[in-house]
């Protein structure tokens, strides 16, 4: 099996290897030194319709891709098509930050209660602080996700706002995976 | 999941300013408040509401008195979660 060893590379080249390995075999071996990369790396093969397989050994984290089924949790919501929610700050719309920091809360609250549900829910620049732990929404955020919303925080901006070990909900992504899921989607709803 | 019915007190307020100052004022107290939009069997004035435990109302409401916040109505409301 072909191997990539992806130990010591930053985000987002352990994706970028792996997905050009899987241009050249459909069968790899990838070894990823820290939960990040893994993810990433899960995620990208799952969503190419990979089987992934993980296991945790002494010198790194080893992750099998075979061909197969995703076993990638539900991509569309009910009526078949994905929707995307681009968080793109921590306030909605323009006017006084006070005011748009209340309806962007007020709007992941009611994202809960109305249909459909999105797919994904990206938070970027600024919207990864309604992550970030002590954040008001959190337990609107782990809701949507127990209800299978994927909820992506955009890793350099979790990094530039020091966040990076204080996301509280959901998982850090880069911008490999937000592209894709971007480009995927049937409806993009940025706010 | 489990379903459990978990009782809220929501306080309604004349204005958003209000409703922004009222959570700061009891985020500044150690209560654990929400601000939510309205609920629709509430109102429909489109405003901004706050929601906290049924139990500490009674507390919460002389907390917003005492910080000179105005509310306008508190409703008793029963949520699954």
């Amino acid at each position: 099996m072909k191997t990539v060893d992806a130990r010591g590379k930053a985000c987002p080249e352990p994706v970028i290897l792996t997905r050009k390995a899987l241009t050249e075999a459909n069968k790899l071996l990838v070894i990823v030194d820290n939960d990040t990369s893994q993810m990433n790396v899960r995620r990208m093969a799952e969503k190419s319709g990979y089987r992934v397989e993980t296991e945790q050994k002494a010198d790194g984290i080893y992750v099998q891709i075979t061909p197969g089924a995703s076993s990638a949790t539900a991509e569309k919501s009910g009526n078949g098509h994905t929707i995307v929610v681009l968080v793109a700050g921590d306030t909605l719309g323009r006017g006084e930050a006070e005011l748009g920091n209340v309806l962007i809360r007020g709007f992941l609250h009611t994202l809960n209660e109305v249909e459909p549900l999105p797919s994904t829910i990206i938070l970027i620049n600024s919207g990864v602080k309604l992550a970030g732990e002590g954040s008001p929404v959190l337990d609107d955020l782990r809701a949507l996700g127990d209800k299978g919303v994927e909820i992506l925080a955009c890793g350099t901006c979790l990094n530039y706002y020091g966040l990076k070990d204080k996301l509280a909900v959901g998982q850090v992504s880069d911008m490999y995976s937000i592209t894709e899921v971007l480009l995927r989607s049937d409806r993009v709803i940025s706010v | 999941m489990a379903t459990a019915k978990i009782e809220y007190a929501i306080v309604l307020f004349d204005s958003t300013q209000a409703a922004i100052k009222a959570e700061r004022v009891l985020a500044r107290a150690g209560f654990a408040v929400k601000l939510i939009p309205t609920p629709r069997q509430l109102s429909s004035d489109c405003g901004t509401a706050l929601r906290c435990a049924w139990t500490d109302s009674e507390a919460v409401l002389a907390a917003l008195q005492a910080g000179h916040v105005k509310y306008n109505s508190v409703h008793k409301v029963v949520a699954e979660q």
